[in-house]
């Protein structure tokens, strides 16, 4: 899938120009758009404008059962804005996106190039185990991982327990945050790392051999080939596939949770998502978690915005 | 060009949120009448507490008395909260009768998500039920939520290790306190508790006195920093720090596993552990199931296992946790009818009965006697007679779902500050219980 979104573009730039410029106004684009627009409204717009409207709200459980929920204005913002808890969970989401990302980036980079390298067999031994890991069901996965890191008898203890000199009998991974986000930033890398790999490795399969032969026989080095030829080639893979990176790792969940669940429920170990979770779903003040919810949303915008832009100027130069 | 891919992506997109938010149907036709004759109704059961005959005797009444059909989905502890939260103000996807954590319990009758059930109390079993459940249901003098089910916590302790150490069973908390702690080694806790397992550490607070909150005018104010509650949090920090291997971050362990012996070591990891009463069919000699070889089922052996109830500051019981539930008719439902059908099956003496010969303790106190007169009866009853309820505050169940309390007590049990933190949560606690 992504490597069409990486290269489709392209190849249509290309056709375009090809084809005669001037080009009739129809509005059958525009009729075909509104299915999907409308679509998206509903189905994004209207929790969107719902959680924009109670994040200025009081809104707690008896407004969810029926009484009037009042407006307090900048009240939930201005509370949060306060609050060191909050700002302790958005460092430690920003560092964990930021730290999760980059790691799975690196790797997916590196197996990307990995099985360009490698015979058919080996490539699709990798390929079929990067894609076993990629399709297994959240849920399970945890649960092997956490079996894994189990205190009394988990494999991960046993192992390192084996090392001369090393005492990991029991060590509880879970109990402090420090390990806690060690053990979910493996978790979660292991999770992206074949989508990574994936598009990266679709990416590189559209650099054209010819120019590579022609590098080389200019004289540049494998390792000159990669860093000034292929890299700046694949450049739009890799900037989108961090930037979904960015974003999924912001807003990780469903691993959080269920390490918590493991663990320890302490707000020590929250991130964002887990957070919202627990002002809403947990002490059901639904305002308060709105604004949270807000709050990420503007940060994401924030991160991608470079993206974005990068992306909006290269339409314009189309 | 550009513009359909555009178009493409962004129906994919919505493909994408839409499949995300899955619709949850399931719920009946639309039977709006008065009457319960062929209402089908959906009953909410948390967890695995009510055994499987329970659920068929209950879909068979239902099916006999009102010619519907009773639903019963079972709904996990860990999320019930946020799906309760959602689906009881909702007419068309509330459950018509739900069971919720007792203590829960106030924070929903006082938003109005059940229906007064006041009337049909006297022929329920009237001063019979039990009386904390009743009350944490109760909103200016009318039922909305009645007992299902009561549980309570008691001692596992392994009667071997006891002997070969030469302790006996202690008459006073103080005294358990040291037994435990003297029991602890390297390689076995004496007392195995998690650091953060707040429903089994409040009994010390409450042996001691000590409330979690109170009401102070018409506010509720948590009360941990108050003289009886130090003494109690104090207790436990201690007995935590001596008799335990847990980690401090543990709040919901299965205690069990560690009592028995370890596949590994033939050891066993704990000499003593509190566990609600049906903890005991997971106790016992371990050997592979005769009817599942990949499983083992554990067969209680009278010379290694014992039971014994907390003991109290004096003696006597300490008040520990009640733990239960309460069932309640939502007030959203369109069936209420059938719903009240189905409560006068539940509080019905065959049910009754049933739940107590299933180790659940039931609602109507006359047919304790159910229960059997096994050691696990004894010690249920024993244990149950001075248990306490969590405080009745309108926003209780906030205070459990931000998981405060796990984190005092995870603080406190990592060697924290008490008297510091006890001041720290009291203020977090005391914002949300009101």
């Amino acid at each position: 899938m992504s490597s069409t979104v990486a290269t489709a573009p392209e190849k249509a730039a290309q056709k375009d120009r090809q084809v005669a410029k001037p080009r009739r106004r129809l509005p059958t684009p525009y009729l075909l758009l509104i299915p999907s627009v409308v679509i998206l409204l509903i189905g994004m717009g209207y929790p969107l404008i719902w959680q924009t409207i109670t994040s200025f709200q009081k809104f707690g459980l008896s407004q969810q059962f029926g009484q009037p929920a009042p407006f307090v204005g900048f009240e939930n913002y201005l509370s949060l804005a306060t609050n060191p808890d909050m700002w302790g969970v958005v460092v430690r989401s920003l560092v964990f996106m930021a730290v999760t990302a980059f790691i799975t980036l690196a790797i997916g980079l590196l197996l990307a190039v990995l099985m360009t390298a490698v015979g058919k067999v080996v490539r699709l031994t990798l390929q079929i185990s990067l894609l076993l890991a990629w399709a297994m069901p959240v849920v399970a996965a945890m649960t092997v991982w956490i079996w894994l890191f189990d205190r009394r008898r988990g494999v991960v203890n046993y192992l390192l327990d084996m090392i001369p000199g090393v005492e990991m009998n029991r060590f509880a991974w879970l109990e402090n945050p420090f390990t806690f986000f060690m053990v979910a930033c493996i978790i979660v890398v292991w999770m992206s790392v074949p989508f990574v790999a994936f598009s990266v490795y679709a990416g590189l399969t559209q650099v054209s051999d010819e120019v590579l032969e022609a590098a080389q026989l200019d004289g540049a080095s494998a390792w000159q080939r990669l860093s000034f030829i292929i890299m700046p080639m694949i450049r739009p893979v890799i900037a989108i596939v961090l930037l979904l990176q960015l974003i999924w790792d912001l807003r990780v969940f469903t691993q959080i949770t269920m390490l918590q669940d493991a663990g320890s429920r302490a707000a020590e170990f929250d991130l964002l998502g887990t957070y919202i979770y627990k002002l809403g779903a947990g002490s059901q003040d639904f305002g308060m978690a709105s604004a949270v919810s807000i709050f990420v949303l503007l940060l994401t915008v924030a991160i991608s915005w470079y993206y974005v832009r990068s992306l909006l100027k290269e339409d314009e130069q189309s | 060009m550009k513009r359909r891919y555009a178009a493409l992506a962004l129906g994919t997109a919505a493909a994408l949120v839409l499949a995300g938010c899955s619709a949850t149907t399931g719920n009946e036709g639309g039977n709006t009448g008065g009457s319960a004759e062929g209402q089908n109704i959906t009953l909410w059961l948390m967890g695995g507490d009510t055994p499987d005959a329970l659920r068929d005797y209950l879909k068979t009444e239902y099916k006999d008395a009102t010619g519907g059909t009773l639903t019963i989905e079972e709904q996990g502890w860990g999320d019930a909260l946020a799906k309760l939260t959602t689906s009881l103000p909702d007419a068309a996807n509330t459950p018509d009768v739900v069971e919720i954590g007792n203590t829960w319990s106030p924070t929903f009758t006082n938003v109005g998500a059940f229906s007064d059930v006041s009337d049909l109390v006297p022929e329920l079993g009237g001063d019979k039920l039990i009386q904390s459940f009743v009350e944490v249901g109760k909103v200016d003098g009318a039922n909305y939520a009645l007992p299902y089910y009561f549980g309570s916590r008691y001692n596992f302790y392994r009667k071997d290790i006891w002997a070969a150490a030469g302790k006996t069973v202690p008459t006073t908390l103080a005294e358990f306190d040291e037994t435990v702690k003297s029991l602890r080694t390297d390689s076995q806790s004496g007392f195995y508790i998690g650091g953060s397992d707040w429903r089994n550490a409040i009994s010390w607070i409450f042996a001691n006195g000590g409330e979690l909150a109170e009401k102070d005018g018409d506010k509720w104010v948590s009360t941990l920093s108050s003289e009886n509650s130090q003494k109690g949090i104090t207790q436990f920090a201690e007995l935590f720090a001596g008799a335990s291997l847990a980690p401090a971050t543990e709040f919901d362990s299965t205690p069990w596993v560690n009592i028995n012996n370890n596949e590994a070591t033939g050891a066993p990891e704990a000499a003593t552990i509190i566990a609600p009463g049906w903890a005991h069919w997971s106790i016992g000699d371990l050997a592979a199931d005769p009817k599942d070889a990949t499983k083992m089922v554990a067969t209680w052996n009278d010379d290694v296992f014992g039971t014994f109830v907390l003991p109290g500051v004096d003696g006597g019981a300490a008040p520990v946790f009640a733990g239960g539930s309460n069932i309640a008719i939502s007030a959203a439902s369109k069936n209420q009818e059938g719903s009240r059908e189905l409560l006068k099956i539940v509080f019905s003496p065959e049910y009754q009965t049933l739940l107590g010969e299933n180790g659940l303790g039931p609602a109507n106190l006359d047919y304790a006697s159910a229960l059997g007169d096994d050691q696990f009866a004894a010690a249920l009853i024993e244990s149950a007679a001075s248990s306490k309820l969590t405080p009745a505050a309108p926003g209780w169940a906030a205070v459990e779902g931000a998981a405060l309390l796990e984190e005092f007590f995870g603080k406190v049990s990592a060697g924290g500050d008490i008297k510091a933190l006890s001041a720290e949560y009291d203020e977090k606690i005391t914002a949300l219980l009101n």
